[in-house]
């Protein structure tokens, strides 16, 4: 009747200590001392650098080495800044070296047929790489929220469906930590469950929950009648490498509640952490640090580009590359990687900076491929599944590729998008990419994604 | 899918009622309609009653209480709004709600029906330390100080003074690691007593909608647990209560309510808060939809319910609640006394008899000490509150008064020096969860003197 | 005053190293010559301030440099020109307006708005800053106490957003809403919802939200 906790009550309780025992500081002497001044020391210290011009894959292991012990040593230096209780979380070498060590290398989720398992990767390892896909946050309206969550479901190389947000709930506004934030995510729960049931596959695990802005929205809705043990749970931490209270309280109900945690953590490309020799850092200090502090299963940086908001900018690529190699080479922790693309469905280079980050992130080790924060996830309905489908189709390219291979491929790709991204073309909302009927992409999406396709295979011989 | 359409109803009445100042609330809406119902409808008794058996009395103060539930309503201090209902919905939460409910699991479930004043019929008692503050070590012994006892049904939830040694600090996720603490001790308790399907009032540590929503999930507190949601006095809620409330209502789990009216508030003496505890326990339906409901007025110095002059208002106002409406009405005991006193066995007493002939479904107690010393609560009291509730079943309210009268006249001065006895270790033997002598003798000692002042076999 | 190009140059450098000495020096060697407090503003912050803002959206600077920038250009306001304008009585304001921002109710994110804020000082605007989950009516309290020019907010999280619609209706409801040009920004808004809520403007960017705020003032 009793779950056993994921966690001993124990260590959580000397974690939560960390919260009230830490040295009180100034978020603004977190943000310019323990990160910024840090991280550039630590560049410095592990000589952490590459041609700034260069936006292809890494691979460098000796330089990948390095940005793991320049971002343990941010972990180890900085730890995490508390915003309820000001003060700095501070752990030891030892205890950190406990956390990647510890980190389970397989997850499982989902119930039944539809269960899926995601595995920790080796970099270049020749190993399937899972697949999330959904609107990921995306406002819908509450009547298109089943036809949209259905046409994700309907796509079989997609292992486990992430939700959009509701715009509305019963017709009402949703306001942060009331009472509609909670009946929000009963009806996203609801809705969800008949899209599975639509889409035959009553078990496929669910990414949740997205449509309440607070805690109280995660903690209602995991338990009876609501999202399962076996969904994927979100939490997070925030940019830089802070938690609140409302990140640990999911912590403590998902480890009390025995469910599946999915926890990630978006680092400012062009913020405190500086461009992407800084960025690379903090990565892997927050990709320890999140399951020193939430206990996840699996972890994932999603950057964010501090005007752009996407993380496909050609900078940024390399940065990525070298710290998911860093956490793959030298951590248990299964980790992932995000498509947070500028562009939107119905816009051919949606599909290259897709494919650009896919084929940068697989070799480099990730264990799953979360697709697609599409048009940065700003747009209301500027998803559709195909992008994810396609995403899908690449990453299982992508899975033989050595980093030297994948290397040219990116760059190519990215040399297709980048002088269009300051556009930002969001192209056409779900309701002008698909039909609702039939829940397929109209001709102009087909015939733009078929053409991709043929492309791939043409210029690098990818069979998608 | 009806409670969801009610639950809507009720949202939306929080976001677009009338914007009042919580002053003018307090005072324009609570203090001075209240003065005016009770000239109104006649609210009055003489003064050496304690148990009236005045019918029309009490459908006076029935017909006063839904009127201020009418004109008044339920005040949002959230988006400091007045929630409204109109005659025609409050009668609709009336004709629709529950009048039976079935508590935890297999063997060990218990069924709670409404009751009419003067009705000979079963009393459920739910016995527990009810929120005391208890040490983590002592939690699972008290708890079973009571969960052993046969002639209580389910039990309550002590809180706890700290988890894991560290304080349980409100609105953080302490308090989350608190209530799943509560729900390790008390799921233990349950099993230990041999009775793991019993319900349990919970979570006892969460001061805010944190912990409940967190502990009733998944391997935590249990749908067929007593859930507990209040209106905060007078007559107010706010989002915190209406998030555990949604919570509840979407994952099917029983919902207990209670309102504590405070006497020598803004509700006035003995007559307002009749009027109040009516207007209350109706608004506990319109707003929260659980099942028991539950009147715990408050002395505004003492805190306990007991004291002379609050017991008519209570009766009276059970009585009219349990005359024109299918509630399941409770009554709680919130002593002054405290363990190994025999004050709070004749506080305990003295409201049990006067609440169970006035037609309560359930007798719930004993908040010893009212509730604010650590460890002081054991399951005897509650054992003795259970014995007295089964011998009222079969009194009427003027053989209960002449009781009353006389149990009143035993602790009135005593209950103003506030005896808060002894803590639960120094009362029971810790390791067999027995009384001490010392307890044990007081407590026969009392039940003989009601065997033979009031020819009630305990 | 004819080198003020070089003089800007100089500025913009010891700024963006975080080089108060330097900075403060040239500033009170250009007043020792003769320019007016306002001279120099106009001249050289300003000029220097928009320059380093234009870095940031390229990302050609972070973050932190801007940061620094706009503490140092603060240290010389407060060694040398504020203490030049209260000597001179000139009575004239530097400040383009002073604009309270602020993450409403619900929402703990704020590099965002810390980025407009930032913005919005190098632009020579003032800055009240609520910091974040603040409540509606404390956002219309503080606009009343502060007197500012513009109200600005920020959600990451639509669920927040019927919270700035909350502080639109309360100023209508105080009969204050023509005191306060509303601007909101955030990745949870966008130009429809600014109207639908009764919003005078959006800012989709940083760089947008310093236009919008000069355009809701007059200063364009």
């Amino acid at each position: 009747m009793v779950n056993a906790p994921k966690v001993d009550p124990e260590l959580v309780a000397s974690v939560l200590d960390k919260t009230e025992t830490g040295p009180v500081i100034d978020e603004k002497d977190w943000d310019r001392g323990y990160i910024n001044q840090t991280i550039r020391d630590l560049v410095e210290k592990y000589d952490i650098t590459w041609d700034k011009n260069f936006y292809g894959v890494l691979a460098d292991d000796a330089l990948a080495d390095r940005v793991f012990a320049a971002g343990f040593e941010l972990a180890e230096r900085s730890g995490l800044y508390c915003v309820d209780t000001n003060r700095r979380m501070v752990w030891t070498a030892d205890e950190l070296n406990q956390v990647i060590n510890n980190a389970p290398t397989v997850v499982t989720a989902g119930e039944g047929k539809d269960q899926v398992t995601f595995k920790k990767r080796a970099v270049e390892e020749n190993s399937r790489v899972g697949v999330i896909g959904g609107p990921y946050g995306i406002p819908f309206p509450e009547d298109l929220f089943v036809p949209v969550v259905t046409s994700y479901a309907n796509e079989p190389l997609l292992d486990i469906v992430d939700l959009p947000s509701l715009q509305t709930t019963y017709g009402y506004s949703i306001r942060a930590e009331s009472p509609w934030d909670q009946l929000a995510v009963w009806q996203e729960a609801g809705l969800t469950f008949e899209a599975l049931e639509r889409a035959g596959r009553p078990g496929m695990p669910i990414g949740c929950a997205n449509s309440a802005a607070s805690h109280l929205g995660e903690l209602t809705t995991t338990s009876y009648g609501g999202f399962r043990q076996l969904d994927w749970h979100h939490n997070s931490i925030m940019s830089e490498l802070k938690v609140s209270y409302a990140d640990l309280i999911r912590a403590v109900h998902y480890v009390h509640t025995g469910s599946v945690s999915h926890n990630f953590y978006n680092t400012i490309f062009g913020g405190y952490v500086g461009g992407g020799d800084g960025m690379a850092v903090p990565i892997v200090a927050g990709m320890i640090l999140l399951r020193a502090s939430l206990w996840g299963e699996s972890v994932n940086p999603g950057p964010s580009h501090a005007h752009l908001s996407c993380n496909t900018f050609p900078a940024m690529i390399p940065s990525q590359t070298v710290a998911l190699q860093a956490l793959a080479r030298n951590t248990n922790l299964i980790t992932s990687g995000f498509l947070r693309p500028v562009s939107g469905p119905c816009v051919k280079e949606l599909f290259y900076e897709i494919a650009a980050l896919v084929i940068a992130q697989v070799p480099s080790g990730i264990s799953f491929t979360k697709a697609v924060h599409t048009a940065t996830g700003r747009f209301p309905m500027h998803c559709t599944p195909l992008e994810a489908r396609f995403a899908a189709q690449v990453t299982h390219a992508a899975e033989g590729l050595t980093r030297s291979e994948a290397d040219p491929i990116v760059r190519k790709l990215v040399d297709k998008y980048k002088d269009n991204l300051n556009t930002a073309n969001a192209g056409k909302p779900f309701t002008e990419a698909y039909d609702l009927d039939s829940l397929s992409p109209t001709n102009e999406w087909q015939g733009m994604y078929e053409e991709v396709c043929q492309e791939f295979e043409l210029d690098f011989g990818l069979m998608l | 899918m009806r409670t969801r359409g009610r639950l809507l109803d009720v949202l939306d009445k929080a976001e677009t009622g009338p914007i009042v100042e919580e002053q003018e609330w307090d005072v324009e809406y609570i203090q001075k309609p209240i003065a005016r119902l009770v000239k109104e409808y006649d609210v009055s008794w003489d003064k050496d009653l304690f148990v009236p058996s005045d019918d029309d009395l009490a459908d006076r103060v029935f017909a006063a209480g839904l009127e201020l539930a009418r004109e008044s309503g339920v005040y949002c201090t959230s988006t400091k709004r007045r929630m409204i209902w109109s005659q025609a919905e409050l009668d609709e939460v009336i004709a629709t709600s529950p009048s039976q409910v079935t508590l935890g699991e297999g063997e060990d479930a218990t069924t709670i029906r409404a009751r009419r004043p003067e009705e000979n019929s079963k009393v459920t008692v739910c016995g527990g330390a009810y929120g005391i503050p208890v040490p983590e070590d002592q939690f699972v012994p008290i708890m079973l100080s009571y969960a052993q006892e046969p002639l209580l049904d389910f039990i309550d939830n002590a809180s706890l003074v700290s988890t894991y040694g560290r304080p349980i600090r409100a609105a953080s996720p302490w308090e989350a690691v608190g209530c799943w603490q509560e729900v390790d001790l008390s799921m233990e308790v349950v099993r230990r007593a041999g009775r793991p399907g019993m319900a349990i009032g919970c979570a006892e540590n969460s001061p805010t909608e944190i912990g409940e929503l967190s502990s009733t999930s998944y391997g935590g507190f249990r749908p067929s647990d007593w859930h507990h949601a209040a209106l905060v006095s007078e007559l107010k809620t706010n989002y915190e209560q209406l998030t555990k409330v949604v919570h509840f209502a979407r994952t099917g789990s029983h919902i207990h309510t209670f309102a504590n009216n405070i006497f020598g508030g803004y509700p006035g003496g003995a007559d307002g808060m009749a009027v109040a505890l009516v207007a209350s326990l109706i608004m506990l339906q319109a707003t929260y939809f659980g099942c028991t409901v539950n009147p715990g007025p408050t002395h505004a110095i003492l805190s306990c319910d007991t004291y002379p002059d609050m017991i008519p208002g209570i009766a009276v106002a059970l009585q009219g609640l349990n005359r024109n409406t299918n509630l399941m009405t409770t009554a709680f005991a919130r002593t002054a006394g405290g363990p190994g006193t025999k004050t709070i066995l004749y506080e305990a007493a003295a409201l049990a008899l006067a609440a169970v002939p006035s037609g309560i479904a359930l007798m719930e107690g004993v908040q010893a000490a009212v509730g604010i010393e650590t460890a002081h609560c054991t399951g005897l009291e509650a054992r003795f509150l259970a014995q007295v509730t089964h011998a009222a079943e079969q009194l009427s309210r003027e053989e209960a008064n002449r009781i009353v009268q006389s149990l009143t006249q035993k602790y009135a001065d005593d209950q103003k020096t506030k005896p808060v006895g002894k803590p639960f270790d120094q009362l029971y033997d810790v390791q067999k969860v027995k009384p001490l002598p010392e307890w044990q003798n007081l407590y026969v000692e009392v039940c003989q003197e009601f065997e033979q002042e009031y020819g009630l076999n305990l | 005053m004819s080198n003020w190009e070089s003089k800007q140059t100089e500025f913009t450098e010891s700024i963006l190293a975080g080089n108060e000495q330097a900075a403060v020096a040239l500033a009170r060697t250009s007043l020792e010559e003769g320019a007016t407090p306002v001279e120099f503003f106009e001249n050289c912050i300003s000029p220097s301030l928009q320059d380093i803002g234009k870095r940031f959206e390229t990302l050609d600077i972070f973050l932190p440099e801007m940061v620094t920038a706009a503490d140092t250009v603060e240290k010389v306001n407060e060694d040398v020109i504020n203490p030049a304008v209260a000597e001179s009585q000139a009575g004239e304001s530097m400040s383009l307006g002073k604009v309270l921002l602020a993450t409403v109710q619900g929402d703990l994110h704020d590099i965002g708005k810390n980025m407009v804020g930032l913005m919005l000082k190098v632009n020579g605007f003032e800055v009240v800053d609520l910091g974040t989950n603040v409540p509606p009516a404390d956002i219309v309290a503080r606009a009343e106490q502060e007197q500012v020019d513009i109200i600005g907010m920020s959600a990451l999280l639509t669920t927040c957003l019927p919270y700035m619609k909350d502080v639109c209706d309360f100023l209508e409801g105080k009969n204050i809403r023509d005191k306060y040009p509303v601007i909101i920004g955030g990745a949870a808004t966008h130009p429809e919802i600014a109207e639908e809520m009764g919003a005078n403007t959006h800012g989709g960017s940083a760089a947008e939200g310093v236009e919008k705020c000069k355009m809701l003032l007059g200063k364009l």
